[in-house]
């Protein structure tokens, strides 16, 4: 695991998110980026990357956001290693079904944090909350997660940190 | 069985620490939101906030001042007309404002007046399935101090939640750690409002009380936060179940937020 390149990403992620894409939540249409993220380095990198990738970000996510501290940790760890276990063992990530798979962790994602809620404070319509948001935000990280995968691929993102890992290492 | 654990040392390591967050998550939910490193975390998130929110204003308003330079003629003579027409509503106004005063002296009425206020510019929006945060570009150096209520002439937006003394993050009504003491503006009834994520909900209503769709809540004043009378959301769903002696109340917020990009920080 290369940690600055983990490290630059996951700084980034989340003021991109919030700035930059923040007007699209006018049309309801925002794309969880750092879930996306979460998913392709459970995907390539496997399930203990993944999770690991999944913690981090969502604790920074959870701080940074004044949320209850570990609940997005918690989530998208999950998501990591569920995303690095289909990755390794199931899935041809360059399939055509990997859009389903973002758009699937994507409602994961929100159904685990919902159903906490709910199980804490009550008085969540999970049914509502489904289709006025998990889904329109599932669609649009599919389509992110699936640009950003592709984009990943193609540069070989991943192949470059860890050939440098490897040159340093010997 | 050592073999297996060694085997799968890595899995157990993970699998712990989901233990621990869950525990860390539960607890919280008692002793109230951990802030632990959140001055450090704000300030770097919010430094990349500041820098991509500054480069994509001067992008965009360079794009958008040329655009609104070919349209500013025919803006202007508009305005003008309004400008007229408000001065004169602001006359009648004055007018109605003092025979108020006037009135309410005769009355023995209490004067009521809002704080001063502080302009705030949103700067970025957080996005996440659990909380409904804002970051501003003020912060405490400008006069923001930490519980302070936020505004915008359509009603409340929330408070100030954590702060820096260049931005400050804003908690909005619909945050799940966020409630409001209201009071339905029909029939003066109180009660709690909660955030819901994308709406809000009033707690503990009683099933005898009155309260229909439409209603609109305004804050009642007695949380010590909010001052009294600022609209905060309309009530678009009562359910009403025999076995319950309470009443489940939903409430739309009147401020649209995905819209939002500027608002007032009202002053103690």
């Amino acid at each position: 695991m290369n940690l600055y390149a983990y490290l630059i990403a996951f700084l980034l992620i989340i003021p991109l998110q919030a700035t930059l894409l923040a007007p699209l939540s006018r049309i309801g249409l925002v794309p969880d980026l750092g879930l996306a993220i979460i998913s392709i380095i459970g995907l390539l990198a496997g399930p203990i990357e993944g999770a690991i990738a999944g913690i981090a970000l969502g604790l920074y996510q959870d701080i940074s956001s004044a949320s209850l501290l570990g609940l997005s940790g918690l989530t998208r760890g999950i998501i990591g290693l569920f995303a690095g276990f289909l990755g390794q063992r199931v899935l041809d990530v360059r399939g055509p079904s990997t859009p389903v798979l973002f758009a699937l962790f994507s409602v994961l994602d929100s159904l685990l944090t919902t159903l906490y809620l709910e199980m804490t404070y009550g008085s969540f319509p999970i049914l509502r909350q489904l289709f006025s948001r998990m889904l329109p935000r599932a669609f649009v990280t599919a389509l992110a997660g699936y640009w950003l995968l592709q984009f990943v691929m193609r540069r070989n993102v991943l192949g470059l940190i860890r050939r440098r890992e490897l040159q340093k290492e010997f | 069985m050592t073999g297996l654990i060694d085997k799968n040392r890595k899995y157990l390591i993970v699998l712990a620490i989901f233990l621990f967050l869950f525990w860390l998550v539960t607890i919280q939910v008692k002793a109230g939101r951990f802030t632990i490193l959140e001055r450090p975390v704000l300030a770097v998130s919010g430094f990349f906030e500041r820098i991509i929110t500054g480069i994509y204003n001067v992008t965009t308003s360079t794009i958008h001042g040329y655009i609104v330079l070919v349209r500013t003629e025919r803006e202007n003579g508009r305005l003008k007309e309004q400008v007229e027409r408000l001065r004169l509503e602001n006359q009648v106004t004055n007018e109605l404002l003092l025979e108020n005063d006037r009135l309410r002296a005769a009355l023995g009425f209490q004067k009521i007046s809002l704080p001063g206020s502080i302009t705030i510019g949103v700067i970025a929006k957080e996005s996440s399935p659990s909380s409904s945060t804002f970051t501003v570009n003020k912060g405490s150096v400008h006069g923001l101090a930490r519980d302070m209520p936020v505004v915008t002439a359509d009603g409340v937006v929330g408070r100030i939640q954590a702060l820096l003394p260049e931005t400050a993050k804003v908690l909005l009504i619909t945050d799940p750690g966020s409630t409001i003491a209201v009071r339905v503006q029909r029939n003066r009834e109180e009660g709690l409002l909660e955030g819901k994520i994308d709406r809000c909900a009033l707690k503990y209503v009683s099933f005898y009380v009155d309260v229909q769709e439409g209603d609109l809540l305004v804050t009642s004043g007695l949380d010590g936060i909010y001052p009294k009378g600022l609209p905060v959301a309309l009530v678009t769903k009562v359910q009403k179940h025999e076995a319950s002696s309470f009443q489940a109340v939903y409430a739309e917020p009147v401020v649209r937020f995905s819209r939002l990009e500027e608002a007032l920080v009202l002053k103690r």
